[in-house]
């Protein structure tokens, strides 16, 4: 398959430069495993955050780590900066010229194993959750479990796929689009009750990410929602995450249809 | 002395010309201030008792705030300017201008830093301000330090910025190095969480390091969180490491550009 | 001509344009206006002929390439290449073109060239055997082993260009877009490039449509030229017609085997003076062979050269 094909040539280019592809993974792991450490330092204080443990942070920081890394290596192509600066230097006119599925070929053209190191600390974390916290996992948990993760991971695709597709349009301001990708990540590393009302709102039904993390960890931690949402929610993880990237698809080709006839 | 202003005034202008940029990262740089007040509100809400004496949440909040303003002063999140232009050779012909290299090149960083004090770091306190109760200097004596370890603060992060960036004197490619030195320097400069709220010990080693200089001790005098002769002497700290960055930057300077010319490039 | 294998009628692409370039105002605060880049285009291309597609900078070139590739969607008029609409059905459409534009590469940058050609293979689908003979012809006709296993960012510029034609045209597509094949390139360098546009239009037929700023490349390579201005078409038709209809005054330059006070010739005009040499230029009316006839009558002569105007002077004229 094309596909195949095309991802391993993104990947040998990649192993070429073994010890920059390190460094840069290490200091991935090295700069998110401090940012864990300095919330846990600070944490042991005051020993508990909106009625959660230590560990149940862990497991939702983990699990959004996770999550994150994994979609950040294999949606590289889509990342805002990234994609702009495919339409700049013309690479995208590139792939429209070649006989091959636009979107295949912007997935395989940036998968970048440099972020194994981010991925590589989620894990660490979440294994330390699950160190402390002993949870009961059940089997339908279990099978839960992968199912919310490779939701968080479409969800989050999805939202690159969207701020890949604003930067048809500009290339400045591009900067906001962080506020939805690397800052809905950010809350879902917490506990949702912590924030505001208005964006807790926000971000469980205009931008759906706590539906993707925080109420799924509810199901796993046996926890009713303070907030009052049916146990249910905890269980639309996966039509959100499917739902959220079909439609940045369709956006997506839209802002290509008008990138072909502006030519940008 | 002229030529150090119209390369900062240069240099100023051009952060000035990117509205939507600016803007933009303005909103960003706010959204996740608001995060990061929000878990330090839910935390002192959790247990008040388990601050540290005198160490308040007015205190810690406008900690945090300072942070997020401070991020393009220190230019925190990098600084490429001299590693691509180190990688891309441009090097060659600053070292032929009759001027000082380290000067040039700090000059330039003070005009961008001057423009992202009033693109960011200001409109940034004022948004913080309007929606979280902070604090401020105390007293004139203490907002004069504040001033003082504010500017030490640009000093030391652009020395260790260049220090880390003309490593690319020995090495093809400093990138990683650059980004392996930002990811730690968050930790260590105490960007993520006010030092205060660390383990007493670790935090008492933080203080005594150059990191902390670059956000930590601008954001506890601030703060009020050191006062009088404990913000003098982390003052001290600050210009004593500024000195012994410096020295180090032209002693590793003077190697590189050694390195340069006996290599012919 | 047969069934052209470019066709365009009244083809037409405008934009919207900010008034103030972006990064000096926000998205919302942009005025704006209309630019017709491509004004009603028509011209038609045969199969197996080499065009020249010329006109300056912001003329609408590069707009029409992008249609014609399939890139850009026009606004109005029709436009077929090889009987598809390019921008409707892409991938049908791209598989059946080459295109090499000067200054990108379309190589895996950090992969051997040879590797890359293999991946073009699959993303092209060229039967295995078909593959292997065109790759033994390239060989040999663009020396590929010279770097056929360094990756593409260890090329040189003139290498990078062969290895990018060698890119285009693996999987036997019947029209080839070259832009500006030879930018950047040392004389050696673009005699081989032209050589191999050559080639490959003789031996396999190959419609190619070249843009180019170093007009030895047309005047080497394409019997027919197109210069476009303003998005519209200023002259279609022969390059010899183009510098006839068009073409300044050719010029004569003579060695004289004395040193004369003053040089002077009926019909043409003495344009410059260096020693014994001298350069007269001459319009359409005189023949050169009745002005060295003239001019040996009153003078001794050691050379003569005449010169045709170059097309860049002949360009000039028309914008």
């Amino acid at each position: 398959m094309i596909f195949i094909r095309l991802a391993s040539a993104t990947l040998r280019a990649q192993a070429r430069y073994r010890a920059s592809l390190l460094v840069d993974a290490l200091s991935a792991l090295a700069g998110n495993g401090l940012e864990f450490v300095a919330l846990a330092l600070t944490f042991d204080r005051f020993g508990s955050l909106a009625g959660w443990s230590m560990g149940q942070v862990a497991f939702l920081w983990g699990l959004t780590e996770i999550a994150f890394g994994s979609m950040d290596m294999l949606f590289g192509g889509f990342d805002p900066a990234v994609f702009g600066q495919h339409i700049r230097r013309g690479t995208l006119d590139m792939y429209l010229l070649r006989p091959v599925n636009l979107i295949a070929q912007i997935f395989a053209s940036d998968i970048m194993l440099r972020r194994l190191g981010r991925i590589a600390q989620g894990a660490l974390v979440f294994a330390y959750a699950n160190h402390v916290l002993a949870l009961a996992w059940t089997p339908a948990k279990l099978l839960y479990l992968p199912v919310v993760l490779v939701s968080a991971v479409l969800f989050y695709g999805a939202l690159f796929i969207a701020g890949a597709t604003a930067s048809f349009w500009t290339v400045q301001g591009l900067e906001v689009v962080n506020v939805f990708t690397y800052g809905g990540t950010a809350l879902n590393s917490y506990p949702l009750p912590i924030f505001d009302r208005w964006l807790r709102r926000f971000f469980t039904f205009v931008i759906p990410t706590a539906v993707v993390v925080y109420y799924p960890a509810l199901y796993f931690f046996d926890l009713p929602d303070p907030l009052g949402l049916p146990g249910w929610v905890s269980f639309l993880a996966p039509a959100v995450g499917l739902g959220a990237l079909g439609m940045s698809l369709l956006v997506f080709k839209w802002g290509l249809r008008h990138y072909t006839s502006t030519g940008a | 002395m002229n030529a150090y202003l119209a390369l900062a005034r240069a240099s100023l202008a051009r952060q000035f010309r990117y509205r939507g940029a600016n803007l933009a990262g303005l909103i960003t740089n706010f959204f996740f201030g608001v995060i990061r007040v929000s878990v330090m509100v839910a935390l002192y809400n959790a247990n008040p008792a388990a601050a540290p004496a005198g160490y308040d949440l007015a205190k810690a909040v406008t900690y945090l705030a300072c942070a997020q303003a401070i991020i393009g002063w220190v230019a925190l999140w990098g600084w490429w300017d001299l590693v691509r232009a180190l990688k891309g050779g441009e090097v060659v012909a600053d070292l032929q201008r009759p001027i000082d290299f380290f000067g040039l090149w700090a000059a330039q960083d003070f005009g961008r830093a001057i423009a992202q004090l009033f693109l960011r770091a200001i409109p940034i306190m004022l948004a913080f301000a309007l929606v979280y109760p902070l604090v401020g200097p105390a007293d004139i004596g203490q907002l004069l330090i504040f001033i003082l370890s504010f500017a030490l603060a640009w000093f030391l992060s652009f020395t260790w910025r260049f220090l880390f960036s003309i490593l690319g004197f020995w090495v093809t490619d400093g990138t990683g190095f650059a980004r392996l030195a930002i990811f730690s320097a968050t930790f260590f400069t105490g960007f993520l969480m006010p030092l205060s709220l660390f383990p007493d010990a670790l935090a008492g080693v933080l203080r005594w390091l150059p990191f902390a200089g670059m956000v930590a001790t601008p954001l506890d005098v601030f703060s009020n969180a050191l006062r009088g002769p404990e913000a003098l002497v982390a003052v001290a700290v600050q210009a004593f490491w500024a000195l012994a960055l410096y020295a180090l930057a032209q002693a590793t300077f003077t190697a590189g550009v050694r390195r340069l010319t006996t290599q012919g490039g | 001509m047969t069934q052209p294998i470019i066709a365009l009628e009244n083809l037409t692409k405008t934009f919207r344009v900010a008034l103030k370039p972006e990064g000096r105002s926000l998205p919302w605060a942009r005025t704006w206006k209309t630019v017709t880049a491509v004004d009603a285009i028509s011209l038609a291309i045969g199969r197996g002929e080499v065009v020249g597609y010329l006109g300056p900078n912001g003329a609408g070139k590069s707009t029409t390439i992008k249609m014609m590739t399939g890139i850009l969607t026009p606004t109005a008029g029709t436009l077929r290449v090889a009987g598809r609409v390019p921008w409707r059905e892409r991938r049908q459409h791209v598989a059946g073109i080459g295109v090499v534009f000067g200054q990108r590469n379309t190589l895996w940058w950090d992969l051997p060239v040879q590797e890359s050609l293999d991946l073009l293979r699959h993303v092209y689908r060229v039967p295995p055997a078909r593959f292997a003979e065109n790759l033994t012809r390239f060989r040999a006709l663009l020396d590929l082993d010279e770097f056929r296993f360094k990756p593409a960012r260890d090329l040189s510029l003139g290498q990078l260009m062969r290895a990018n034609l060698a890119a285009a045209l693996m999987h036997d597509p019947g029209l080839l877009f070259l832009d500006e094949p030879t930018i950047g390139l040392d004389v050696v360098a673009k005699d081989r490039i032209r050589a191999f546009i050559r080639e490959i239009n003789r031996e396999r037929g190959v419609t190619v449509l070249l843009t180019t700023h170093d007009l030895s490349d047309i005047e080497q390579l394409c019997e027919r030229v197109i210069v476009i201005d303003h998005g519209r078409t200023r002259y279609d038709g022969a390059l010899s017609e183009l510098v006839e209809r068009y073409g300044g005054d050719r010029a004569l330059q003579v060695d004289f085997a004395d040193d004369y006070a003053e040089v002077a010739v009926e019909g043409a005009t003495l344009e410059s003076r260096e020693g014994r040499r001298a350069v007269f230029r001459f319009g359409r009316g005189v023949t050169a062979a009745a002005l060295i006839g003239r001019l040996s009558e009153r003078y001794t002569l050691a050379d003569l050269t005449v010169r045709e105007p170059d097309i860049e002077d002949t360009l000039r004229r028309m914008y």
